[in-house]
């Protein structure tokens, strides 16, 4: 899902970069580029049921899939989703729609499998706080923000170069075109990060919202590290062997670098089940 | 760091409901020799001198790995980690630090029933939490609850994949 929109925001600000450079005004320019923006918040769902390969599926198909989601927007109060089904080995699980009824949420047939009921409530629960909380629309006007921006900056740079113009005017251009490059990538950048520091955040969000439907944060604590693949990282072997072996000071340990952790859009799932497991010890 | 469990204890009671059953026991790999035959003979000596002041019962157990196990029972938390803190101190004063593994606490659950335990790990100075469901199985669930509950006021080991268990532990059976 993040990947499209990423590619998406990168063709059309391509695209409106192309229109500024053939000279058309930074007023019609931002017209298209604020309905291109509608555009893809409108069509975000179809965007993103079409790019993961997700089927609609209806009660007949599911039905223990449609009870589940059932009972949990029943105790909510929430409106019932679409629910979607794709046909991968790999856990995973999304929601997406623009507007609380016309919302989808997405689960992977290897997600079924792994998880028990009580597991995959849990993530279900995180997928419909997202759609309660208007995660979608909260990343369109942030990737919205970005955009705009990034225009500002590039007319400013335009603007800045007619406005000071010596004798040779095509030195001046192309050094001109090179320095609103380079703003224009590192605005990008920025932004980018901005956008992912939000997303991560309203991943935290959801997880809490998510266990308050269920009132069990433990059950998605378990279907997290189900996922992730921790759960099968947790020994089994005894200490006694393991210490006989000399092999527990060998055995290296795996944690993301801060580096990375700026450029992805969840959380580290230790922190998001740390956070899980100090709800539940709230609530017992 | 032992005696962080002293405060400990309460917060697994009062949150999880896990109760002191008054057993404990230090764990080291038991070699042969005479000086390692002489520190037992001054652990028992020690424990012996102990048991009027102390309220404190003891056993010595090898197990199938070939490891020492000091069992000890007694009424109150604060005898029982004073007891294991000088076996501890008696057994490297000897040499053989390097060869003590683990300490370990057991719990009793009146809301799942059974025994759980919380291992001291001696090599990381941490404790971690083991609750055997069955044979060969663990309940990561509960696990991670007392995790929860006490992670942040006990030395604990926050990396998962250093949880190794330790089944069929001599703190009931003879070993």
């Amino acid at each position: 899902m993040i990947v499209s929109f990423a590619v998406l925001t990168i063709l059309y600000l391509v695209f409106l970069s192309v229109l500024a450079y053939v000279g058309l005004g930074a007023i019609p320019i931002a017209l298209i580029a604020g309905m291109m923006i509608l555009a893809q918040w409108y069509f975000s769902d179809r965007i993103v049921l079409w790019s993961s390969g997700a089927k609609v599926v209806t009660r007949e198909q599911f039905p223990e899939l449609h009870d589940l989601v059932e009972l949990i927007v029943a105790r909510n109060n929430l409106p019932k989703p679409r629910i979607a089904v794709i046909n991968t080995k790999m856990p995973n699980a999304f929601a997406t729609g623009k507007s609380k009824k016309s919302s989808v949420v997405a689960v992977t047939t290897g997600l079924m499998e792994m998880l028990d009921n009580e597991e995959l409530e849990g993530v279900v629960a995180h997928e419909l706080s997202h759609i309660k909380n208007r995660d979608v629309l909260v990343l369109t006007l942030a990737s919205l923000f970005s955009t705009i921006a990034w225009y500002m900056m590039q007319f400013g740079m335009y603007g800045g170069m007619y406005g000071g113009g010596y004798g040779g005017r095509n030195r001046d251009n192309g050094g001109g075109m090179a320095l609103v490059l380079l703003v224009a990538v590192i605005t990008w950048f920025v932004s980018f990060l901005i956008i992912r520091a939000i997303s991560r955040y309203r991943e935290f969000v959801a997880d809490r919202d998510g266990a308050m439907m269920t009132g069990k944060p433990v059950k998605l604590a378990n279907a997290l590290l189900k996922i992730s693949g921790t759960m099968k990282r947790i020994p089994t072997q005894d200490l006694r062997q393991v210490e006989g072996m000399n092999a527990f000071f060998i055995v290296p340990a795996i944690s993301g670098s801060s580096f990375t952790a700026l450029f992805s859009t969840h959380p580290p799932v230790e922190q998001r089940v740390k956070k899980l497991m100090e709800m539940e010890a709230s609530m017992s | 760091m032992l005696f962080s469990l002293s405060s400990g204890y309460i917060t697994l009671e009062t949150k999880l409901g896990l109760k002191v059953t008054g057993r404990c026991a230090l764990t080291f790999k038991g070699v042969s020799g005479t000086y390692f035959y002489e520190m037992e003979q001054d652990v028992k000596r020690f424990l012996n001198s102990l048991n009027p002041e102390f309220d404190l019962a003891y056993r010595i157990v090898t197990d199938s790995y070939g490891y020492v196990w000091i069992i000890l029972e007694g009424k109150r938390i604060e005898d029982l980690l004073a007891g294991l803190t000088a076996v501890g101190d008696t057994v490297e004063e000897k040499g053989f630090s390097d060869q003590i593994l683990a300490a370990v606490f057991e719990f009793s659950s009146e809301r799942q029933g059974g025994y759980q335990y919380l291992i001291y790990n001696y090599k990381r100075n941490n404790f971690y939490p083991f609750v055997p469901a069955g044979q060969k199985d663990r309940s990561t669930e509960q696990e991670m609850q007392i995790m929860a509950a006490v992670g942040d006021e006990m030395p604990f080991e926050k990396d998962m994949t250093r949880w190794y268990p330790m089944w069929d532990l001599p703190l009931r059976s003879r070993g």
